[in-house]
């Protein structure tokens, strides 16, 4: 009765660890773990099942699969369920002498126990995850080997997208590109010659490797070429633009401002309101403090700009890059669009002249902005 | 010497950043790539990490100070030479585009020998025509070891030293000897 009741309390935890670390799911060390907790191959490879087809679903499944299995366990755990239910915290009275009361205490008492070992299980993954990431340890013994061995030797870093030479050295495609323009179109390790560094395919096979074995190394290199790449395209001319920026902040009810502010926003909410517009058209409703509130719209636009002053740097941090043109024009129908709805929202159809000054102070911001972008570029092709 | 894994350059934070790519608070990730060195300081500081965790046999080298593309380094004279028992000095400069460049290597002690000229430039295939960028500064030093004990008189830098090698050899070594102990010690 008693080992009864801890297979079904352990059964029970289980399958939330596994839901925890699905990709951990069959390591020697959960293996054992469910082989102590009564687990069976059978069951473990329906749950492995379960867990490929539906990883929503997995949870109840594998506790059907576990339920059919050990069907004499379902009574005393429907029991402990409704106890534990009831009973959130695990209790302090024992009582040892009955067998009947100890295998209803038994869950609740156990449970904990399991839950405790479960979170240390879970605490040593992370802890050997991060080992992993850290240059040092490794969750393969020979994992420093295999870093010495994929990592390029003209940049010393784990390969990224390597390229095989003829003779069967492996570099990063960029790195034996410039190595083949500047140091003459021979392998680095070993002299040969090769065909030609322009011509460099990456080598899947090696590459995905790498992905598997260094995600978190290549993942950083990815971000950094990224931010590398954006950041050297576009420098000179976001700070143009956002100094152009602050200039036209004193221009028509400071609408330039707005467009920064509302492009970081502007995403969700124009969606929002994309979705809302047809119950607002078909309303309509007249109010009669529309009035008012363009009042205080007016207003709040017209402190949005002093907002932006102090906002300034960390938008320029936040976006890394200004727009291309195709972003832009999206981005001005986007604004367009908004500026209507948030025009009927606010004053409704008696007020469609001020929303139609509005949509044209609008666009006279976005034609100044086209501008601006025009100069960029001829900046850029200089 | 094993806790200089320190030196490696940050890597820049991760996630975030990529899944909420549109216009999001993906600040600080902006901030990495601005901070971190060039793909050469780069390769320079991972060299000088690996070098410290295993160095050539009766070598050393490091940066001079805060530069990190001009470091110095120290050759202690194989035995079996006349340039035993000496320690011997070099200056390395790296290149901006290093290691597609090779570094410079200049001896700073002055030593008697055909391949190195009187203002210490040596002359060294693999410092010129056959570098590689997969070479690194503890090969470099290996191959610089390599000349004490066999001196190329073919391809001199200094051609009446060369010459005394191949024409006299104890002399040659007498008078490297003599040098050592005057200049290297």
């Amino acid at each position: 009765m008693v080992s009864e009741g801890s297979t079904a309390s352990a059964s029970e935890s289980k399958p939330l660890g596994i839901a925890n670390d699905a990709d951990s799911f069959l390591s020697p060390r959960f293996k054992s773990a469910a082989a102590m907790a009564g687990w069976d191959e059978e069951a473990l490879l329906i749950a492995s099942l379960v867990v490929d087809d539906t990883p929503e679903r997995e949870f109840q499944q594998k506790k059907r699969s576990v339920l059919q299995r050990k069907s004499p366990a379902s009574g005393s755990r429907r029991k402990r369920r409704t106890l534990t239910s009831i009973i959130s915290i695990p209790v302090a009275v024992l009582d040892l002498d009955e067998t009947e009361p100890t295998v209803k205490d038994d869950g609740p008492k156990q449970e904990p126990k399991s839950a405790e070992a479960e979170a240390k299980k879970s605490d040593s993954m992370v802890e050997q995850k991060a080992d992993a990431s850290s240059l040092t340890s490794s969750t393969l013994p020979c994992m420093d080997k295999l870093r010495e061995e994929l990592s390029c030797a003209i940049c010393l870093e784990i390969c990224f997208e390597p390229s095989t030479t003829p003779c069967g050295h492996s570099f990063c495609k960029k790195c034996l590109r410039s190595a083949a323009d500047k140091c003459g179109k021979r392998c680095p390790k070993c002299r040969q010659l090769i065909s030609n560094g322009r011509s460099c395919t990456v080598n899947t096979v090696l590459w995905n490797t790498i992905q598997l074995l260094f995600p978190k190394e290549v993942e950083a290199r990815k971000e950094a070429k990224e931010c590398n790449s954006r950041e050297k395209k576009i420098q000179d001319p976001e700070k143009a633009f956002y100094s152009s920026l602050q200039n036209y902040d004193t221009r028509p009810i400071g609408t330039s401002s707005r467009h920064a502010s509302t492009r970081r926003r502007g995403e969700i909410t124009v969606q929002e309101e994309n979705g809302e517009w047809d119950s607002r058209v078909t309303q309509r409703a007249v109010s009669s403090n529309a009035e008012s509130r363009v009042q205080s719209r007016m207003h709040r636009r017209s402190i949005r700009p002093m907002r932006m002053a102090t906002r300034g740097v960390d938008v320029r941090s936040s976006r890394r890059g200004t727009p291309d043109q195709d972003q832009d024009a999206a981005l001005a129908l986007r604004l367009q669009r908004e500026e209507f709805l948030e025009a009927f929202r606010d004053t409704t159809q008696v007020h469609t002249r001020s929303s139609l000054s509005l949509t044209r102070a609008n666009i006279r911001a976005i034609a100044s902005r086209a501008a601006i972008n025009l100069r960029i570029s001829g900046h850029q092709n200089l | 010497m094993v806790g200089n894994r320190d030196h490696r350059p940050p890597l820049p934070p991760l996630g975030g950043g990529r899944s909420s790519s549109s216009i999001s608070l993906a600040a600080p990730t902006s901030w990495a790539s601005t901070t971190s060195v060039s793909a050469s300081g780069k390769r320079i500081q991972r060299e000088m990490t690996e070098f410290n965790l295993d160095p050539p046999s009766d070598c050393s080298a490091g940066p001079k100070g805060d530069n990190l593309y001009h470091w110095f380094a120290t050759i202690f004279g194989p035995s079996g030479t006349p340039y035993e028992g000496g320690i011997f000095f070099l200056d390395i400069i790296f290149p901006s585009d290093y290691p597609f460049n090779p570094p410079k290597v200049v001896f700073k002690t002055r030593i008697y020998h055909c391949n190195v000229d009187s203002t210490g430039n040596v002359s060294l295939d693999i410092l010129k025509d056959n570098w590689s960028p997969a070479l690194t500064i503890a090969k470099v030093l290996i191959a610089v070891k390599s000349i004490f004990a066999n001196p190329n008189p073919y391809d001199p830098n200094a051609p009446g030293v060369a010459h005394l090698y191949l024409a006299d050899r104890a002399k040659h070594d007498e008078i490297a000897a003599e040098w050592t102990l005057r200049f290297a010690k």
